[in-house]
């Protein structure tokens, strides 16, 4: 029986459940600044596990230039050290670690009973937002109707207002736990001013969401504590570009009513190339699975994309593909995936005004080389203002000579551009530099 | 003013061009106004090939005395913005028209300060003069999309005159006081002052006599993009005054095949020695390789480092980047053939297929979710090598409709879609 949303009932559902939930800050620090993040994140467990949602860190930070994590409870101006632990690639929670002094204030939100069925059109839920730093992090109440459950690929409520900060937990009536808000949706408005006249903008409210993941696909998944900082392992099939099949061509293929998604790009040597998987090959199934028909098509990508993630390097999958006009069942060992960017060895030259990275499998594709015959090293940041700047370097360019040495690896451009950096007299050095299959010198002038 | 002056006066003519525009998914008419300026007796109009080029339809001339006459485009040449035009003579002669031709003067003679006029219909104003000096004699000036999305200027330099030129001056010309014929005014920076471009009689001479006489002008490709080696000649461990540094080698090309690379610095070709310091020493080496006869066995001497290597490679036929342009107007589709140079800009694994130039909103191509830009690989299962491929499926489709399974590729990911009657 659901107790009713208002009273001494609500309030004391509300203390217990904000010990559930923290503000997180950290620094992402960077070549010239030092930049502070605030995330909202859920305690899982008695340890003191904190997660916090993907999009709390960008994917090419590297765990290195995370910095100074500190954990606030509610309310509360008292900081605790965390930890951080890394992120799981399957549901993109970043995990953290908060110091023992904090923990016996916590509660873990499986401490709560959970809902275990999907919550109905019109069901009332409720949850916690949190104010900014400057008002200590003071937990408020908010509550929404649900308006429709959709697969996304993972069953998700969507609300008809916000109902939670992005990250934290969301409740029934009784107050049981019924999901995780999300990353909040872009919602189209028009804009107008007095030079503007209904110019159509996307907004996005950072600080309260309405899309909320059910309990069902959080519980079972709170348990993947990275092994690593870098979330490893991660399974990789080594398919790029991959598209979901339109309903009509699915028609006119006579794959009617069938869901699935077209293979763009098979980088050479990756499991998929080694199990005989084509580029045009249309994927209909996984392990005898079909693959399910969700709206809209697009995320049967995503779909696709965490089946892989779900499992192990070293697994084999039996992957059913449309080929022309036959089916097909090939079976593919998941490899482990190659070095992110995040992982990338990387060197910032103070002098010179900017960062080198080692050349990546993800940088072949993006180049539209060979993995084999990639070598040289890629840019990764650029001081605005600097020479290399003014003379036309950009981040991702692909640096394949210094001073018309070829460069054949990260430890030969590193000891190159060290020396240069050393050398006080010297006027200017020259690069070679590739930029969407277009090469040109670079002329540096020093001093 | 001169008695040549005058006789200059009754040769330039204004231009009011109709033709076709395959954009937004269907075929369309838009008209322009241009100049121009007859060089012969028997009818021969200059003008610039972004005035007039082979879209065209109908092609109107006012000339000097305000008669009205048709006229044919005779020759496209998009590489120097040069077209030759012929008036209907026929018409002329029954309708006893009387026109002057103008007389060529020599432009490699021109020299910066010297007073120049400038002819033309600047936005639609008829026979309007300006006057000025010539700036610069010898001006780079390449632009990739400069022609109606056509490479421009890439093998020849440019006049700079401070002349007014304004749009529609485009493909009048440059005269010096005595009426001599000196350059066709083609482009100016919009928004600044007075800076005005016209290409050079000597090379508008040359293009025109191979216009009128072959319509177009075949030319050698290499496929190597010069770099300016200015104050690289240390760096490089160069001799005074030779080299010309390789910027960029286009994938595939001759040059590429060769083992040419982008930092080589190439010291001679074919024996003769090479010197590309500044920007407008560029065109004319451009221009050397490009007036092979298509199918010269080339020797280049570059430097790589401090090796010495000789390099082989054979010219072929220089295309354009733009291909041919049609529209399939039950499907609202305007498509592009992707060419061999746009290919090797593109990454792509090879020149089959046709780019969307566009699609109609509402209509078949725009409601199976094709876009502006996608590359359509494939229709059913036959792969779309030609356009011609793609007009004989469509004219089957007209007679017999029927859904269409469509690949493409947008930024390098395959989509399948159906177009639906």
């Amino acid at each position: 029986m659901a107790l009713p949303l208002s009273g001494a009932g609500l309030s004391e559902l509300f203390n217990e459940r904000i010990k559930a939930v923290v503000a997180v800050e950290f620094f992402v620090q960077s070549e010239i600044e030092r930049q502070p993040v605030f995330v909202l994140g859920t305690v899982i467990d008695g340890q003191g596990t904190i997660i916090v949602p993907a999009a709390a860190i960008l994917p090419n930070v590297a765990p290195d230039q995370l910095k100074d994590f500190k954990v606030y409870r509610p309310g509360s101006t008292e900081a605790a050290q965390a930890e951080y632990l890394g992120q799981d690639a399957f549901t993109g929670w970043h995990y953290l670690r908060v110091e023992a002094k904090l923990r016996p204030a916590l509660v873990p939100i499986t401490h709560f009973p959970a809902v275990t069925t999907d919550p109905a059109m019109s069901d009332e839920l409720w949850g916690i937002g949190l104010r900014n730093k400057d008002e200590d992090f003071l937990p408020y109440f908010l509550s929404a109707r649900v308006a429709t459950v959709m697969k996304l690929p993972q069953k998700t409520a969507i609300l008809g207002t916000e109902v939670a900060g992005p990250g934290l937990p969301v409740f029934d009536q009784a107050g049981r736990f019924a999901g995780l808000a999300q990353t909040s949706f872009g919602q189209n408005y028009l804009l107008f001013s007095r030079n503007q006249h209904g110019n159509p903008i996307l907004l996005i409210n950072v600080e309260e969401s309405s899309v909320v993941l059910l309990a069902a696909e959080v519980l079972p998944h709170l348990g993947r504590v990275p092994r690593s900082i870098t979330g490893r392992p991660i399974a990789w099939l080594g398919v790029y570009g991959l598209q979901a099949m339109d309903p009509e061509v699915a028609k006119l293929l006579q794959l009617e009513n069938k869901s699935g998604v077209v293979v763009s790009d098979i980088l050479a040597g990756s499991p998929a190339a080694r199990a005989g998987l084509q580029e045009r090959d249309i994927v209909l199934a996984i392990d005898g699975q079909p693959l399910p028909r969700l709206k809209p098509d697009r995320v049967v990508v995503g779909y696709f994309s965490q089946a892989i993630l779900q499992r192990q390097p070293g697994d084999a999958i039996i992957l059913n593909v449309w080929r022309g006009t036959q089916h097909q069942a090939i079976t593919v060992h998941l490899g482990e995936e190659p070095k992110l960017s995040r992982e990338a060895d990387r060197h910032y030259f103070e002098r010179l005004g900017f960062t080198i990275r080692e050349f990546l499998i993800a940088d072949s594709i993006l180049q539209r080389t060979k993995p084999t015959e990639a070598q040289g090293v890629v840019v990764h940041f650029v001081k605005p203002g600097s020479q290399v700047a003014t003379v036309g370097l950009r981040p991702d360019d692909w640096i394949r000579e210094i001073d018309g040495d070829e460069i054949k690896s990260y430890a030969q451009a590193v000891a190159k551009l060290r020396s240069i950096e050393a050398e006080k007299n010297r006027a200017e050095f020259i690069l070679l530099v590739s930029r969407a299959g277009e090469t040109s010198v670079l002329r540096v002038k020093l001093n | 003013m001169s008695r040549g002056f005058n006789r200059l006066l009754e040769a330039v003519v204004r231009i009011d061009v109709s033709e076709i525009e395959f954009e937004a998914g269907s075929k369309r008419f838009t008209g322009g106004i241009g100049s121009g300026v007859i060089i012969s007796a028997d009818g021969l109009i200059l003008t610039n090939a972004h005035v007039a080029s082979p879209q065209a339809v109908t092609i109107s001339v006012t000339l000097a005395n305000l008669e009205r006459v048709s006229a044919k485009l005779v020759g496209w040449d998009h590489w120097t913005d040069l077209a030759v035009l012929r008036l209907d003579l026929e018409e002329m002669q029954r309708r006893k028209i009387k026109f002057k031709a103008a007389e060529f003067g020599d432009s490699s003679e021109l020299y910066a300060g010297q007073t120049v006029y400038a002819v033309g219909t600047p936005y639609g104003l008829e026979r309007t003069l300006t006057r000025g000096i010539i700036s610069n004699t010898n001006r780079p000036f390449s632009d990739t999309r400069g022609v109606r999305g056509y490479e421009t200027g890439l093998f020849n330099n440019w006049l700079q005159t401070d002349a007014a030129i304004n749009p529609g001056n485009s493909g009048g010309p440059l005269v010096t006081e005595n009426g001599k014929l000196v350059g066709i005014n083609s482009r100016a920076y919009i928004g600044a002052e007075n800076l005005g471009f016209a290409i050079p009689a000597n090379v508008a001479r040359r293009v025109a006599e191979s216009l009128a006489r072959e319509g177009g002008i075949i030319r050698s490709y290499l496929g190597l993009v010069p770099g300016v080696l200015q104050d690289l000649e240390k760096f490089y461990a160069l001799a005074a005054n030779n080299g010309l540094l390789i910027n960029g080698v286009d994938p595939g090309s001759p040059a590429a095949r060769a083992g040419l690379r982008a930092g080589d610095v190439v010291l001679a070709l074919n024996g003769q020695k090479l010197d590309g310091r500044f920007p407008e020493q560029l065109p004319p080496i451009q221009q050397t390789i490009a007036s092979l006869p298509v199918g010269t066995a080339v020797v280049l001497t570059v430097k790589r480092g401090a090796q010495l290597l000789a390099l082989t490679m054979v010219t072929e036929k220089l295309e354009s980047r733009v291909g041919e342009e049609w529209a399939f107007e039950q499907w609202g589709l305007s498509v592009r053939k992707v060419t061999r140079a746009f290919a090797r800009e593109n990454q792509l694994t090879d020149e089959s297929g046709v780019v969307v130039l566009g699609v109609q909103p509402g209509y078949p191509a725009a409601e199976a979710g094709l876009a502006r830009g996608d590359i359509i690989t494939k229709i059913g299962t036959a792969p779309v090598a030609e356009l011609g491929q793609l007009k004989a499926i469509y004219a089957r489709y007209e007679t017999k409709p029927s859904p269409q399974l469509i690949e493409a590729q947008r930024n390098r990911q395959i989509s399948l879609y159906v177009i639906k009657p």
